[in-house]
C-alpha cells in the first residue's frame, strides 16, 4: 500500500561502492535507474558482472522486498534467481540497507510502443497476461502494474520488475499506482485477487495508446463520477482501442475466468481486429508500402548506375 | 491501534492547546497524526509549527501537502504509523531477548523472519482511524479532496485482513457550545461514508485542541474498557497477554 516516499534520500554518485557489512561483497553503483516508493535503484556491477541495487532507509522495509522476491524464485526455480545478495553498507557514515536483483535489460512498455509501433501492443499484450497468469498461479498479484515496471527487449519479450511490491493473494495491495487502481476508479476493492491486475492491464493499454485524453479525463472528473463508464467512452471513440472493447470491458469488470483465460481472449481480440483490417479494402500495410518503395529505389539505382557506366 | 487524524489548514485560535490535547491523547494510547493542507500560499510559520508540534506531542507524523496529494498521504502516514508502532514494540523484544537495538542490526537472515512476523502483524492487527477535520471557513475549498481522501482511506483499510473501521468528526460544531460533530460512527466500508460535508456551515473559529479532547473522549467511550472494572488489572492483564504473543513471534 505504499503510494509515495517521504524520506529523502540523495541520489548517490557514480563510482559510490557499497561493500557489504555481513556477505563481504563490494558493488559499484554505475547510474540511478529508478526511484522507488522508499529507496532507489541502481544499476550497478561487481566482478564486471551487471545487476540492480535497491537501497533504502529501512531496513525493515527493504528486507520485506526482499523477502517477496526470495518466495518467488524458491516458488520458480527453474529460472535464474532475481534475489542475488541482502545486505547493508556504510555509506557517507551510515548504515544503508540493500538488496542485489539481476539486472532487467529492456525499455518500459511505453516507451518500446513509441519507438516500434503499437502492431506489437498484441505480442507484448500476450507476453504480460501469460507472466501473471504464472504469478497467480502461484498465489501472487503483482499490483503495481504499469508502463515503468513492465520491460520490454527484443521482439516483444518482457519481463516485470519491482516485485517488491507484490501482494499475496487476498491480503491488501501493498503497492499500485493512482491512475491503474481499481479502487480509485470504484472499480473494486484493494484486496489481491487476480481481477485487480486485470483491471491495471486494461489501464496500462489504455495510457499506453490514448495517454492524452486519459489524463485529460483523470484530471477533469469529480471523484464521485470516477468509474469504468467513464474509461469505455475513451476505449470505444478511439480507433486502436475500439477493436480491443469487449476485452476491455471484461477487464475493467473482472469478467474472466481466470488469466489464462484473460490472455486466451485477449489473442482472439487482437486476431480478430487484424483480420477485420486486413479485409479492409484498399488498405495496403505500411511494411509493403514500404519494402515496394525500397525495391523500386534499388531497381532505379541499380538502373541508373548501369545507364551511366 | 487507535490513531485520530487531524486535517487542518492553520493554527488553532481558540481553546486549549491542541498541542497538552494530542499530548493526553497519546497518553491514552492513541497517536495523533497531522496533515496540513495549504493550496495557495504558505501554511505560515505559526501553522506550521504547531501542525509539527501536535504530531510530536500525540506520537504521530506531521505533513504539510497541496489537496491534490492529500490522499496518498494520509494512507501514507496511516500505514507508516502501524508500521512504526510494530517496529518500535519489536525493537523493543529484540533488545530485551537478544540485546541488539534494532531490527536493521540483526543479520539478514534472521532479519528475514523478523520481518515477516512483523507484516503479518501489520495486515492482521485491528486498526481504528478517527478522522477529524478542521472545516473552518478557509477550509472550505479544500473539503472535496477531504472527502476523497477518507472515502479513499477507508477502501485501503477495507482491504486489510484485520479489522479496521473510521470514524469522521469535523469541527467547528454550529452552536456555542458545540466544539465539534460526529459525521460518520464507527464504520468498516467507504459506501457508508458518502457525502459527509454537504450541510456545514463554515465559521471562523478554530478550535483544534478542544475537538481533539473531545474526540479522545468518544475513542475511550467507543473502544475502551466496555466494562469499568478495577482498571490496573485489566491493563496489565492485557500487557502481559501482549507480551507473551510479541515474544512467541520473535523467538
Amino acid at each position: 500500500m505504499t503510494t509515495s516516499s517521504d524520506k529523502e534520500m540523495n541520489p548517490l554518485p557514480p563510482g559510490t561502492l557499497l561493500r557489504g557489512k555481513w556477505h563481504g561483497k563490494t558493488y559499484r553503483l554505475e547510474k540511478l535507474i529508478g526511484l522507488g516508493a522508499n529507496g532507489q535503484v541502481y544499476l550497478a556491477t561487481s566482478n564486471g558482472y551487471r545487476c540492480a541495487v535497491k537501497l533504502g532507509l529501512e531496513a525493515a522495509d527493504l528486507q520485506g522486498e526482499a523477502n517477496i522476491l526470495a518466495a518467488l524464485d524458491h516458488a520458480e526455480k527453474k529460472r535464474r534467481r532475481f534475489l542475488l545478495d541482502v545486505d547493508d553498507a556504510l555509506i557517507g557514515g551510515r548504515e544503508v540497507p540493500f538488496y542485489i536483483m539481476r539486472f532487467v535489460p529492456g525499455v518500459p512498455v511505453n516507451a518500446f510502443l513509441q519507438k516500434h509501433g503499437a502492431q506489437w501492443v498484441g505480442v507484448v499484450g500476450y507476453r504480460l497476461l501469460e507472466r501473471l497468469a504464472q504469478l497467480h498461479e502461484a498465489g501472487w498479484v503483482f499490483g503495481d502494474v504499469k508502463s515503468d515496471n513492465v520491460l520490454v527487449g527484443e521482439y516483444g519479450k518482457l519481463e516485470l520488475v519491482d516485485y517488491g511490491g507484490m501482494s499475496a493473494i487476498g491480503r491488501s495491495v501493498r503497492q499500485f499506482t493512482e491512475i491503474y487502481d481499481r479502487g480509485y476508479w470504484s472499480a473494486g476493492s484493494r484486496t489481491a485477487d487476480a481481477a485487480y491486475d486485470w483491471f491495471s492491464v486494461g489501464m496500462l493499454w489504455l495510457h499506453a495508446l490514448d495517454r492524452k485524453r486519459l489524463l485529460h479525463t483523470t484530471k477533469t472528473l469529480l471523484p464521485q463520477n470516477r468509474n469504468t463508464d467513464e474509461l469505455m467512452k475513451l476505449v470505444r471513440s478511439h480507433p486502436r482501442l475500439k477493436p480491443l472493447e469487449s476485452w476491455l470491458a471484461k477487464a475493467f469488470t473482472g469478467e474472466f475466468e481466470d488469466t489464462r483465460d484473460a490472455a486466451k481472449q485477449w489473442r482472439e481480440a487482437v486476431q480478430q481486429s487484424q483480420k477485420s483490417k486486413a479485409q479492409a479494402p484498399g488498405q495496403v500495410p505500411m511494411w509493403m508500402a514500404g519494402l515496394l518503395a525500397t525495391a523500386v529505389a534499388l531497381s532505379l539505382s541499380v538502373a541508373a548506375v548501369w545507364l551511366f557506366q | 491501534m487507535k490513531q485520530i487524524l487531524l486535517i487542518t489548514d492553520g493554527g488553532s485560535n481558540v481553546g486549549d492547546s491542541p498541542v497538552v490535547a494530542a499530548a493526553q491523547a497519546y497518553a491514552e494510547g492513541i497517536t495523533v497524526n497531522v496533515a496540513g493542507i495549504v493550496d495557495e500560499g504558505t501554511i505560515g510559520e505559526l501553522g506550521a509549527t504547531e501542525i509539527a508540534e501536535i504530531a510530536k506531542a500525540g506520537g504521530g507524523i506531521s505533513r504539510i501537502v497541496t489537496s491534490g496529494q492529500l490522499s496518498r498521504t494520509v494512507q501514507m502516514m496511516t500505514r507508516q504509523t502501524i508500521a512504526g508502532s510494530i517496529r518500535q514494540a519489536v525493537n523493543q523484544e529484540l533488545r530485551q531477548l537478544f540485546g541488539v537495538e534494532n531490527v536493521g542490526a540483526l543479520p539478514p537472515s534472521k532479519r528475514s523472519e523478523v520481518v515477516k512476523v512483523m507484516e503479518e502483524m501489520e495486515e492482521t492487527m485491528s486498526l481504528s482511524v478517527a478522522l477529524l477535520i478542521d472545516a473552518s471557513a478557509s477550509m472550505k475549498p479544500k473539503l472535496h479532496a477531504v472527502e476523497e481522501a477518507i472515502r479513499d482511506l477507508t477502501l485501503s483499510l477495507q482491504a486489510r485482513e484485520g479489522k479496521s473501521q473510521v470514524a469522521v468528526f469535523h469541527y467547528p460544531g454550529s452552536s456555542q457550545d458545540e466544539i465539534c460533530v460526529l459525521d460518520s460512527e464507527w464504520t468498516t466500508y467507504a459506501s457508508k461514508i458518502g457525502t459527509l460535508f454537504g450541510r456545514i456551515r463554515m465559521k471562523g473559529t478554530t478550535p483544534t485542541g478542544p475537538a481533539i479532547l473531545q474526540v479522545v473522549d468518544y475513542i475511550r467511550e467507543t473502544c475502551g474498557n466496555i466494562s469499568y472494572e478495577p482498571i490496573d488489572a485489566q491493563q496489565s492483564s492485557a500487557r502481559s497477554v501482549s507480551n507473551e504473543v510479541r515474544s512467541d513471534y520473535v523467538v
